[in-house]
């Protein structure tokens, strides 16, 4: 390309030009010594903000921007916004002991330059971010696929299982009703006769009872059965226990006693139905799982609790099933058991139900010790609560840091972990809360999502990011499996919700508590 | 007392929040638009030393961008001090951020160098696992900053004058 000779170049084309390049690049030309001293100023420095009258700001401004940048070699600066918003092309030029400084204006190419790049950075990042939905979406896409297989699964062999279970139980059950039936109606002049039929019927009932534990399972398990809480004859329970269980016992050269101990004046108040579900299971496992020796079924009625001991010298069950044996279809709990399984599944969820407790001993090859105790019916929820909330020793002297700027919360939690032997301290803010638990150690650091300020998941995610191992319950009014996964990929432990239940919250802290500092290797739970 | 200036470069992808974090330091405040940055924005702002004595941060924002090319080389010249800058939501950014350090290496071998994981306020959204800081901050000072509510911004500028000062 050939340059243009101005020379040559008409007069009236020369103005145009110079008119041309005043209008598009308002240049402005600042000579300055060595010094940073301006020597000279030439062209339009209001368009760049300078006011040529005063033009130190101006000059502090070029100053700082050559910082560092030799000023006896050319320097190209293109595209600095300036003070006043513009933008321009700065170019250094050096001439023996002082340099020119020399400005054009960039605005109109920056504004084009700005839209292109807006446009391009605006759709990468909506890009990016459908990028990252698309993966997170298929990725909860194939684990719900995962868990719909799983439950399908679940699902299918529960139904098999209930469906086999129900019609053998129940093929039986129809024979021996319709001969008892036609026995009865032969029978009806002897009376010694029609009472152990009376007897066979009566257990024959209770069996058809336990066939439609089955069915129970084949309902929700989340569902909550309404209980229905009765005045109950405890007498009448230990007698028909008795004569249920004796003959099975004595059948197989067991010994068995039923005793009965009626310390409180109070009315007993149950839902008969299930608490005779409870027992009818337990003494059955009894009786089946045990070859001799004996069984003892100790009823008590005191302090507004009814409980029952039910004791074997049967086989027993291996310390490694002590933790499956309340699981449904388990069948690995007695060794050797040829039972659906249910039994004791059922009982610990009967027992639940009536809000009571259910505990064991056992010791394989000397038999079993199971205890269910239920408070009466009318005040379970109370009783639930004091005994959640009561202390544990191994608890005392750990110690837990507060996190909530709510007071009444605050207090209320301070309240409930000293009740459980905590040394409780509080802070009010996500800030404070990083630098306690960095200095302090607390055994657990239970701290609320929406502080004011710093949040408690950005309080969470510093003091992960510093190394922090210690355990971390978070705690939040948002109860959403997106607020909880958060939380616990910000490094929580723990995440509970509010408002609080006490039980749960006593669950979480005592297992956050137990851990080690170091030892965080259990899995995060939400309770 | 005159302050000694330094020019302090902010680095970082696009859409990370230099500008917002510049704007937060120097003026305090803070905008939800997202305007991207063409060529190089120029502020000051003078920061007390614990020692007492002051030094004036020249702060050059940057246009983002992930790789470092000839006209971001010509804005580096001089720089005393680096303030990187990533996105926690999206840790292609804290990449990005630590290639234009090592790309920036080989013209500023001594700046001094300080690392802004920005977008704290967006903490459930993160991307960039705590466990990666815990590595990060073994070679390098880490800050988690939100421009939008202030956490962190003043501790960050103020590391990288306490490294201009040491």
């Amino acid at each position: 390309m050939s340059m243009l000779d101005l020379s040559a170049v008409p007069a009236r084309v020369e103005t145009y030009l110079r008119e041309l390049f005043w209008q598009r690049v308002h240049p402005l030309l600042l000579t300055f010594d060595a010094g940073w001293h301006l020597r000279d100023i030439h062209g339009d420095a209001a368009h760049y903000g300078i006011d040529s009258a005063d033009p130190a700001q101006g000059t502090q401004l070029l100053r700082d921007l050559f910082i560092g940048m030799p000023l006896d070699e050319p320097q190209d600066v293109p595209f600095v916004e300036l003070d006043n918003g513009r933008s321009a092309h700065l170019h250094l030029i050096p001439d023996g002991d002082s340099f020119h400084v020399l400005l054009l204006d960039a605005e109109t190419e920056r504004e084009r330059r700005r839209a292109q790049q807006q446009l391009g950075h605006e759709e990468a990042l909506k890009s990016q971010a459908k990028t990252k939905a698309i993966g997170q979406l298929k990725q909860i896409r194939t684990e719900l696929e995962r868990q719909h297989a799983r439950l399908e699964e679940a699902h299918a062999l529960k139904n098999a299982l209930i469906a086999t279970m129900s019609h053998e139980f129940r093929t039986p059950l129809t024979s021996i009703f319709g001969y008892l039936q036609l026995i009865d109606r032969r029978a009806k002049e002897e009376p010694t006769i029609r009472d152990a039929l009376h007897a066979v019927r009566r257990n024959a009932t209770y069996l058809f009872t336990l066939a439609e534990n089955l069915l129970e399972y084949g309902r929700s398990e989340s569902s909550v059965a309404l209980l229905n809480p009765t005045p109950i004859d405890l007498a009448a329970l230990a007698r028909d226990l008795e004569a249920m269980f004796r003959p099975l016992a004595e059948e197989k050269g067991l010994e068995f006693h039923v005793t009965l101990k009626l310390d409180d004046a109070t009315e007993p108040v149950f839902d008969e139905v299930r608490l005779r579900q409870i027992l009818l299971n337990l003494l059955s496992n009894a009786v089946r799982y045990t070859r001799r020796g004996e069984i003892t079924a100790d009823l008590v009625w005191r302090g507004q609790t009814f409980s029952a001991d039910i004791t074997d010298t049967g086989i027993g069950i291996a310390a490694a099933h002590r933790d499956s044996v309340f699981t449904p279809f388990n069948r690995g709990g007695h060794a050797g058991s040829k039972g659906a399984g249910l039994g004791l599944s059922i009982v610990k969820r009967l027992v639940e139900q009536m809000r009571g407790t259910l505990t064991f001993d056992s010791e394989i090859g000397r038999g079993s010790s199971f205890r269910v105790a239920v408070p009466l019916g009318r005040e379970r929820a109370n009783a639930h609560t004091e005994a959640a909330i009561a202390p544990r020793f191994w608890l005392q002297g750990r110690s837990v840091l507060v996190a909530d700027d709510d007071p009444d919360i605050a207090n209320l939690l301070q309240a409930l972990l000293g009740d459980l032997g905590f040394r409780v301290r509080v802070v009010a803010d996500a800030q404070s809360a990083v630098l306690e638990a960095m200095a302090g150690r607390p055994d657990v650091l239970l701290i609320d999502v929406e502080l004011s300020g710093l949040s408690g998941n950005a309080a969470v995610y510093k003091l992960r990011s510093r190394g922090y191992k210690g355990r971390i319950v978070t705690l939040s009014a948002t109860a959403t499996s997106e607020a909880r996964e958060a939380a616990l990929r910000a490094g929580a432990d723990h995440y509970l919700t509010k408002p609080l239940n006490v039980d749960q919250f006593v669950h979480v802290i005592q297992q956050a508590a137990s851990a080690d500092w170091d030892g965080r290797s259990d899995e995060p739970d939400d309770a | 007392m005159t302050a000694t200036a330094h020019k302090v470069c902010m680095l970082g992808d696009f859409g990370v929040g230099k500008t917002s974090l510049v704007s937060r330091f120097v003026r305090s405040t803070f905008s939800e638009k997202y305007l991207t940055t063409v060529g190089v924005k120029v502020d000051t702002k003078e920061i007390a030393l614990p020692n007492g004595a002051i030094s004036k941060l020249v702060i050059w924002d940057i246009a983002g961008r992930s790789n470092l090319d000839a006209l971001n080389m010509t804005y580096l010249r001089g720089a005393s001090a680096l303030l990187l800058v990533a996105d926690g939501t999206r840790e292609r950014s804290l990449h990005s951020a630590l290639n234009l350090l090592m790309q920036s290496r080989g013209l500023l071998p001594d700046a001094a160098v300080v690392v802004a994981v920005n977008k704290l306020d967006l903490v459930e959204h993160w991307e960039v696992a705590p466990a990666s800081l815990v590595e990060l901050r073994r070679t390098l000072p880490v800050f988690e900053t939100s421009a939008r509510s202030g956490e962190g911004v003043e501790a960050a500028f103020a590391e990288v004058a306490a490294r201009l000062a040491a």
